[in-house]
Formats: C-alpha cells, structure tokens, sequence
C-alpha cells in the first residue's frame, strides 16, 4: 500500500505500483463547445474560450464555473465547435472579407424570405485578441451569411478572421436569470486587495 | 499557476529539422512573428514549434493538475476558516488553469485524452517541485508564495510569447495569480512573524524547499541552435537563467525582511547586481524527475485514482453520435 505523509492519502489504500493503465479511447473528454461572454451589460459577446462537455447544458454549466468563477459576467452564450463556420485568418491590418471569393448570385437570390435563417457574426480585430459579436444576418447557407456580413460589416477594419454560427445552434443565458451572474460580496477572501501584510512586516522590523 | 517555461526533455543537441520545411512558408511564418503578430491554429508552423509549444503547454497543464493535489490535502487542515476557503479558491483556480491550458494545448493537434494518459503513463512531465512532499502547513505556504512566485515570472513572461491560444489563457491565468502570491506572502508572514515555533516551522519548510526552488526554472540553458530558435519565435521568451536571477533579485530581499534565512552560504548578489549562489545538485534533480522522487508514485497513483473513480461518471454521460472536433482558439 502507498504511505503518504498524508494520512488522508495512505487512507485511499492505493498500490504502490501498478502497470500504466491503457490510453484513454476517443471522446472520453468528450466534445468541445464554444463560450461567450458578456462582461457587462449592453456590450458585446466576446469569445472566452472553450469546455468539453457532452451536451450543451452541461457546456453551459462547465463554461459559467471555467470563465465566470473569477470575471464578472452578464450573459453567455455556447455553442459547439463544429458548428462554428470559420474563414481563413488574414494578416493583422487587413480584412479577410477582401479575400472572400463572390459565390454565384444565384446561391444568394434563390432563397426565398421563407428559406433564410439569422446568423450570428463575430470578427476577429487582432490576432491573439478574442472574436467579438458583431450582430446578426439573415441568410440561407453559412456561405451566404458570410456574403451577407460582408455588406453589413465589412466596413469595419481590420478583421483578421469571421466566425459564422447558425443563431438556432447557439445556447444562450435567459435574461430572466440574470441574478445567476450576480456574485456574493463576501468572498473578498479571494482578491489578492484582501491581504495586506506591509503593517504587519513593519511592525516586526520595529519589534527586532 | 505552477508552470515553468523550461520544458523538462528539451532536446537541446538534436537536429531541428528545420531542413525539411518549405522555406518559403518558413520565412513568412517568422516574419510574422518578427512583426509582432501571433500565430494562430490554422497557421501554417514548422514541426519543431508545433512540438516544443505542445510540449510546453501540455507540461504546464499537467504542473496546476498535480500542484494542486499538495496544497489541496491541506485545505480540511488549514488554521481557520477563512484560510480553508481562501486555500480552496486558489486550489479551484490552479484546476481551472489546467483546464485552460489543456484546450490551448489541444489546438495544436494532441487530443485531451492523449495528454491526460501521458501524465498517468509518465511519457510526459510536469514541473518537478511537486514530487516532493508537504509535510507542514508551513510548507503548503511555500508552495503558495515561493512556487507560485517563480511560476509567475515564467507565466508574464509567456504571456507575450507568439501562440494566440496560449496566450489567451495566459491573460486569464495571470489576471487571477495576484490572488495566489499576496496569500501566500500573508500566510508566510503570519508564520514567520508570529510565536517562536510558527517562526521554527517557517524556517524549517523554507529550507527543505530551497534546493527544490532553486532548480525550479531549470539548468542553465546551453545556448545550442536550438534555443536560439526557439527565443526567436518567441516559444521562449527567456533563459532560465534570466528567470532565476529575476525571481531570486524580487524575492530573496522579502525573505530576508522577515528575518528568515536561506540555506545557502553562497548565496549574494555582487557588485554587477547578479545573484551568486550554490549550484544546485542536477544530479538529484535528473534522478527525482525521472522517477524516483520522494512523492511521484503518490502523485501519480492520486491522480490515477481521481482518472478511474470519475470513469463511470464520463461513460453514463457519453454520447453515441459525438464526434471530435479541436477547438478552435
């Protein structure tokens, strides 16, 4: 049996050795969703980061504990990666939207109102920065939300990389929950402006 | 955060392979990092920054999943109840970070499950210090100021390194280590301030660790090929050297402000402001990281258990139609 210097640890009655257990199969850590955060309210989604989860209400949960525990937060939203369209990344300084090859205006105009469908954008200004939510177009295909945003947003510079997501695969915080986000004042425990120690270090000196 | 940016097995004299990539794209990948801008998943990159970053990360990952088991156990034991929660909050940061750097890693192309199966199998690292053990609260202190201490000045470094994933969850990490280092500075304070055996009990975990801390930011780099590569794309964003005499110039002062002392005779910083001090026995270092140290079975086999008792939870979950996806940034 494994001694620790931990009594809690001998407790586990763990052996002291044991053959390296086999690799892990795939998708025991299950899929990756996307999460987004809104830091404050009326302000845009930013990308945080990603979780594994097997479904997106545990993505949810997972995305709230990783990227909320420690920054405030008003909303979020998750989605999974590969339902994320993604264009290629362009240089700091350009935008990707100039590269964008014109799809036959027919795949644009076949569609009627019936067929569209809203999607949300988000643009990358800078590399190693996060996507942030642009807003939303409506169009029939990923590729043509793409054109679509191209109109709408391409204005704005630079863009290095778009992420195109269908709005309808998108998990978002409801706004009648907004009191989920609400952090209690008495964990002041950890914030590194809780521990102030200059006084006490003084005071020791003076004593010596 | 625990991460130190010597990566453990860094193959200092093998070929760089750098003769088998295409030039062209060679030259516009470190032009883009000579310009300032970061490089990101679906860039074109040569084998031996995809290798050497995965490595890096992945072995960080794995420091804030093992640190956290030392100071974890000391959380039912810590003196009060507003340490067990403050000690409970940095051991659930440490964990997030892992999760953090475990995606960042992933984008590079090595599955998480992969990664998780090597720390349990021993084919990869994570950063040395933890196989010794804590047998005082005092030295759970250490760990939360000294070790996390030097793993910050590694970390701001990094923070500026050319990976945008890496650097992303560097920012969050670094954003929330603030916490970490004031109450592990509080915590020491209080010992080494306070009755004369809180002082004893400082004192002694501070000299058990010296030597472990002291090899925290690795050998001496040898100024091979490689590094000089790896610092000119910025996947090392300096010598471990440099890192050693930064964390020793900012905290040897606070040490010895408290009136505790290190164990080292030699150890003084001479007329060119640089710190002298014992070589620290590389020998014991290499023999301990390869295994035979004081607590890697118990680390391992902790987590090992954690890995087995959590199976049945991740199988019931398990959907039959997933399909696997790298992340995306």
């Amino acid at each position: 049996m494994l001694f620790s210097f931990d009594p809690r640890i001998s407790r586990l009655e763990l052996p002291e050795s044991a053959p390296p257990p086999p690799d892990k199969a795939a998708l025991d850590q299950f899929p990756t969703y996307e999460v987004f955060h809104q830091r404050k309210e009326n302000t845009a989604y930013v990308y945080v980061g990603p979780v594994h989860a097997p479904e997106a209400d545990v993505a949810f949960l997972f995305g709230k504990e990783q990227f909320s525990r420690r920054f405030p937060c008003t909303g979020m939203w998750v989605v999974p990666t590969e339902a994320i369209r993604v264009t290629e990344y362009g240089d700091d300084q350009q935008s990707v939207y100039d590269r964008l090859p014109l799809l036959p205006a027919d795949a644009l105009t076949t569609a009627d109102a019936a067929g569209l469908e809203a999607y949300d954008i988000f643009h990358l200004k800078k590399r190693g920065k996060a996507h942030t939510h642009v807003g939303q177009v409506q169009a029939a295909s990923p590729e043509a939300a793409l054109q679509a945003a191209k109109a709408a947003f391409g204005d704005q510079r630079p863009v290095v990389n778009v992420w195109v997501i269908r709005s309808a695969d998108l998990l978002r915080s409801d706004d009648d929950d907004r009191d989920m986000w609400t952090t209690t004042p008495d964990k002041k425990y950890r914030e590194a402006i809780a521990y102030k120690v200059q006084d006490r270090i003084d005071r020791f000196k003076q004593e010596r | 955060m625990y991460g130190s940016a010597s990566t453990h097995d860094i193959p200092t004299q093998a070929a760089t392979g750098l003769e088998n990539e295409d030039p062209i794209l060679l030259a516009e990948f470190e032009a883009r990092i000579a310009r300032g801008e970061k490089i990101e998943p679906t860039d074109w990159m040569p084998q031996l920054y995809r290798k050497q970053l995965t490595r890096m990360i992945e072995q960080h990952a794995h420091s804030e999943i093992i640190g956290s088991l030392p100071e974890g156990t000391w959380i039912t034991r810590a003196p009060g109840f507003r340490r067990k929660m403050a000690q409970m909050a940095k051991v659930q940061d440490e964990v997030g970070h892992a999760q953090l750097l475990y995606s960042a890693a992933e984008t590079l192309g090595k599955t998480r499950e992969q990664m998780l199966s090597d720390l349990v199998n021993g084919k990869s690292k994570y950063s040395n210090v933890f196989n010794y053990p804590t047998p005082t609260w005092a030295d759970s202190n250490v760990i939360s100021w000294l070790i996390d201490a030097g793993a910050i000045v590694n970390q701001m470094a990094n923070a500026k390194g050319s990976y945008g994933p890496y650097c992303r969850a560097l920012d969050r990490i670094c954003a929330e280590e603030a916490f970490h280092l004031k109450y592990g500075h509080d915590a020491v304070v209080h010992m080494a301030t306070g009755t004369p055996i809180q002082r004893k009990m400082m004192q002694e975990a501070l000299n058990r660790w010296w030597p472990a801390i002291m090899t925290f930011f690795g050998p001496s780099d040898k100024m091979s090929v490689h590094t000089e590569i790896l610092m000119r794309w910025k996947v090392k964003m300096a010598t471990n050297d440099a890192c050693r005499q930064q964390f020793l110039d900012m905290y040897v002062p606070k040490i010895w402000e408290i009136g505790l002392t290190l164990p080292d005779p030699n150890l003084r910083k001479n007329e060119d402001g640089v710190w002298e001090f014992s070589e620290p026995d590389w020998e014991d270092f290499k023999r301990v990281i390869n295994g035979d140290g004081p607590c890697n079975a118990e680390r391992i086999a902790v987590r090992r258990a954690a890995e087995e008792n959590g199976a049945w939870v991740r199988r019931a979950m398990q959907q039959p139609q997933a399909r696997y996806v790298r992340p995306l940034a």
